[in-house]
C-alpha cells in the first residue's frame, strides 16, 4: 500500500506546486504590495494600512460595492428561477428533448464579450425602434444611457448568458431523483404542486445550495458584461468592483491601493461563500 | 472558408507581434514602435515602408492594439517596455516621463521650429518636480464645434464668433425643428469633448498644479463652466444619453444635428459615411470677449525612445525621417491633423475655420490632459450631464482629486 500512496502523493505534487506558483504566490504578493504605495512601476514606501483606510472613504468604491451586491443578488435569484424552470421543463418527457437540451445551453458556449456586444446593439438600436414603432415612449430610449436603469440591462444579458450553466446543474440533479418516490407520491393523491415542494426540491437541494453559491460567486466577480456593455457608465452607475480594481490599479497605476481594495473583496467574498453554504447546507436533507 | 481565411491571418499577426522583440536573424536591426491611436495604422504603415526602403538595415514593428494605454501600463508592471512610443501629450505621457523611462529631448535640434505653445503644454505635463522635454511633439489635434454648413446656410445664420451668437443660433434652429446640437453621451468619453472646449477657457492658468497644492477647488472656479453645459443641454436631443460615439458620427453625416461636439478626428469618420457632407469645424465660442475665445488644442501625437532601447542612433534616425516635410504633410493629410510645427497650416478645406487660431497662436491646452489618471473625470462628466446637479458634480471632483494624493 505504501507504493501506492507515493504515486498519489507525486501524482498531486506537480498541481500543487503549479497551484503555488500561479495562484497562491501572486495572491500573497498582492497582500504585500496592499501595504505599500507600489504605482506598478518605480519605487514604493511601505505605508502601513492607510491604503484600506482610504478605501472605507473611497465613495466610488462604496458605490462598486452598491452596485455589485444589488445586481448579484438579483441575478443570482433570477438565474436560479430560470434554471430550476427550465431544468423540470427538459427532464419531463417531452418532444425534442436532446434538440432543446442543446439549444438551452447555447449561451453558455459564448463569449461574454460577444454576448455582450450583441446585446449592446439590441437596446441601443433595436429596442428603440421596436419602441417607436410600437409608440410606447418610456422604451424608446437606451437604457444603458440611463445611471437608474442601466443595471437592468447588465442583469438581463448576465441572466440570459449564466442560465444555461445552471440549468446542467439542476438536470443532472434531478435524474438522480428516482422515479419510485414519485410513483408513490402519485399512489398518495399528490399533485404536482405539492410534489415539487414535498419532493423534487428537497432532494434537489444540495444541487440548490451548490447553484447559489456558484452563481452568486460569479456575479459577484463580474467583469466582461460590464466591459462589453456599459464600461462601468454611465457615470459610475455600472462599475463593479472587479472593473474598478483593474481600472483605478491599470489606468490609474494605483497598484498598492486597488490590491488593497482586491484583499478586502476577497475577504468579503470568502465570507460570504462560507455564510451561505452553512445556511443553505442546514435546510439539505439527509439523504 | 473566409472564415479560416481571416482566422489564420489573425493567428499569423499575433505569431508575429509576439516575435516582435527579437533581433532578426539577417542582421538587421528590429525597432518596436507602440502607437496608442487605431485610427492612424494605414498612415504610418505606408510611411514606415518608405523609411524601411531609405535604410534596409532597420526594420520597425509597428504594434498598435485596442485599448493601448492600460496595455502599455501593463507591460510597465512587467518591464517589458518597446524601444519607441507613439503617444498624446496627455496624462500617460506625464506618468511615463515622470517614471523616468523616457529620453530626455531638451536642447535637441528636432525640437526646433516646434511651436512654443506645444513645447510649454509639454513642459507642463511633466509636473512641478521635474523639467525637459521627453518627446519629440509631431501632431495635433484640436478640439471644435462640427457643423453642417448646408443647414446653416438654410437658417440664414453665420458661424458663431461669441457666446450669445451661439446661443442665437441654438435658438434658431430650434425654433426651425432641428436638432441644435447631436449629443452622444453613452460613452463616458463622449461628453469629454464639450466639457473640455468649456472648462478650456474658463478655467484658470495652471489649475491642475494648483488643485493639487489645494489652492484652489473645482467648486470655485467651475461654476460658470458648469451653468454654461446646462444651458447648451437644453438644446440636445431625445436620444442623447443611448448614443455613443460611432453612432453619433453615423447621425451627424445623415443630416441630424446642426451643430457637433467632438474633435478633428471624428471629420474622416464622418467623410466615411457621407463623403459628400458639407461640413466645417470652428472653435466653441465659450465667452462673449473674442480674443479669450481660444480652440483647444493638444499634442496628438509625440514620439519618445524609451532610455533602455538597445537602438537609440536608430530610433532617432526613424523620428528625424517623421518630421521630414514630404512624411509630415503626407500624415497631416491623411489624418486630417494639424502640424506642430511653426507656420505650417493645414490647407485642408474642411479645417478652414479653425486656421486661423493657429496661425495667430490663440491655442489653449486640453484640460482633462492634465487631471490625474484613474480619476475617470469623463464618468463624473457624464453622470452630470445626466443628473444635471452642478454643487454635487464640483464637489465629487474636489474630493476625487484629493483622495487620488492619498494614494501615492
Amino acid at each position: 500500500m505504501k507504493s501506492r500512496q507515493r504515486t498519489f502523493l507525486l501524482m498531486t505534487i506537480p498541481a500543487l506546486v503549479l497551484f503555488f506558483f500561479f495562484h497562491t504566490f501572486p495572491l500573497l504578493q498582492g497582500v504585500f504590495y496592499s501595504f505599500t504605495n507600489w504605482r506598478g512601476y518605480g519605487e514604493w514606501d511601505f505605508v502601513g494600512f492607510s491604503n484600506y483606510l482610504n478605501v472605507f472613504q473611497d465613495m466610488r468604491a462604496w458605490s462598486a460595492y452598491g452596485f455589485t451586491f444589488q445586481f448579484a443578488i438579483v441575478s443570482t435569484i433570477l438565474v436560479n428561477i430560470f434554471a430550476l424552470l427550465i431544468a423540470l421543463g427538459l427532464n419531463a418527457k417531452i418532444k425534442f428533448q436532446k434538440t432543446l437540451r442543446a439549444v438551452y445551453f447555447l449561451p453558455n458556449i459564448l463569449s461574454i464579450l460577444i454576448v455582450g456586444y450583441i446585446f449592446q446593439f439590441i437596446f441601443t438600436l433595436f429596442l428603440p425602434q421596436i419602441a417607436d414603432f410600437l409608440g410606447i415612449n418610456a422604451l424608446a430610449t437606451n437604457i444603458l444611457g440611463s445611471p437608474d436603469y442601466a443595471w437592468i440591462g447588465v442583469v438581463i444579458m448576465a441572466v440570459w448568458q449564466a442560465t444555461a450553466f445552471n440549468v446542467i446543474l439542476y438536470l443532472a440533479g434531478l435524474q438522480t431523483v428516482s422515479e419510485d418516490v414519485y410513483e408513490a407520491a402519485a399512489i398518495d393523491g399528490a399533485r404536482p404542486w405539492r410534489r415539487f415542494w414535498s419532493i423534487t426540491f428537497p432532494m434537489i437541494a444540495p444541487f440548490f445550495t451548490i447553484n447559489m453559491v456558484l452563481a452568486l460567486k460569479n456575479f459577484l466577480m463580474v467583469f466582461d458584461h460590464i466591459i462589453a456593455l456599459t464600461g462601468g457608465g454611465p457615470g459610475y452607475a455600472t462599475e463593479s468592483i472587479s472593473v474598478l480594481i483593474f481600472r483605478g490599479g491599470f489606468e490609474g497605476s494605483q497598484f498598492g491601493y486597488q490590491s488593497a481594495n482586491a484583499v478586502i473583496y476577497f475577504i468579503v467574498i470568502v465570507a460570504i461563500s462560507i455564510f451561505q453554504l452553512r445556511v443553505l447546507q442546514k435546510r439539505e436533507v439527509q439523504q | 472558408m473566409k472564415w479560416i481565411a481571416s482566422l489564420s491571418i489573425v493567428s499569423t499577426l499575433l505569431f508575429v507581434a509576439g516575435c516582435s522583440n527579437h533581433q532578426a536573424d539577417d542582421g538587421k536591426v528590429e525597432l518596436e514602435l507602440f502607437s496608442n491611436k487605431a485610427e492612424n495604422i494605414g498612415t504610418y504603415q505606408k510611411l514606415i515602408e518608405r523609411f524601411e526602403a531609405e535604410h534596409d538595415d532597420i526594420s520597425i514593428n509597428l504594434y498598435a492594439p485596442p485599448d493601448a494605454e492600460t496595455l502599455l501600463r501593463t507591460r510597465l508592471v512587467k518591464d517589458d517596455m518597446p524601444d519607441m512610443l507613439a503617444i498624446g501629450g496627455s496624462a500617460i505621457y506625464a506618468e511615463l516621463s515622470q517614471a523616468g523611462i523616457l529620453v530626455d529631448y531638451s536642447g535637441d535640434p528636432m525640437l526646433n521650429g516646434i511651436q512654443d505653445a506645444y513645447l510649454s503644454m509639454i513642459s507642463e505635463l511633466e509636473g512641478p518636480e521635474q523639467t525637459g522635454i521627453h518627446g519629440v511633439p509631431f501632431a495635433a489635434n484640436a478640439n471644435t464645434v462640427i457643423y453642417n454648413k448646408q443647414k446653416l446656410d438654410e437658417l440664414n445664420l453665420e458661424v458663431p464668433k461669441t457666446w450669445d451668437d451661439f446661443i442665437y443660433a441654438l435658438e434658431t434652429a430650434q425654433s426651425a425643428g432641428e436638432i441644435p446640437i447631436y449629443f452622444t453621451f453613452q460613452d463616458a468619453w463622449t461628453t469629454m469633448p464639450v466639457w473640455n472646449s468649456i472648462s478650456g477657457v474658463l478655467q484658470p492658468e495652471q489649475f491642475a498644479t494648483k488643485k493639487t497644492e489645494g489652492a484652489l477647488t473645482f467648486a470655485q472656479t467651475h461654476q460658470e463652466a458648469t451653468g454654461k453645459l446646462l444651458t447648451l443641454l437644453d438644446y440636445g436631443h431625445d436620444r442623447m444619453y443611448g448614443i455613443g460615439y460611432d453612432d453619433g458620427n453615423r447621425a451627424f453625416a445623415q443630416g441630424e444635428g446642426l451643430f457637433y461636439f467632438q474633435g478633428n478626428w471624428a471629420v474622416p469618420e464622418i467623410l466615411t459615411t457621407n463623403p459628400d457632407m458639407d461640413l466645417g469645424v470652428f472653435a466653441m465660442p465659450t465667452t462673449n470677449e473674442l480674443e479669450e475665445n481660444k480652440l483647444v488644442s493638444g499634442v496628438d501625437v509625440l514620439f519618445s525612445t524609451l532610455k533602455d532601447s538597445e537602438h537609440p542612433d536608430e530610433a532617432a534616425a526613424f523620428i528625424e525621417f517623421m518630421l521630414e516635410e514630404e512624411q509630415s504633410e503626407q500624415y497631416m493629410a491623411e489624418q486630417a491633423a494639424f502640424s506642430v510645427l511653426d507656420g505650417v497650416l493645414s490647407d485642408d478645406p474642411y479645417m478652414s475655420g479653425i486656421r486661423d487660431d493657429f496661425a495667430e497662436g490663440s491655442i489653449t491646452s486640453f484640460p482633462d490632459h492634465f487631471y490625474p489618471p484613474g480619476m475617470g473625470v469623463e464618468n463624473m462628466v457624464q453622470e452630470f450631464m445626466y443628473r444635471k446637479n452642478a454643487d454635487d458634480f464640483l464637489n465629487r471632483l474636489d474630493r476625487e482629486w484629493d483622495q487620488i494624493q492619498l494614494r501615492f
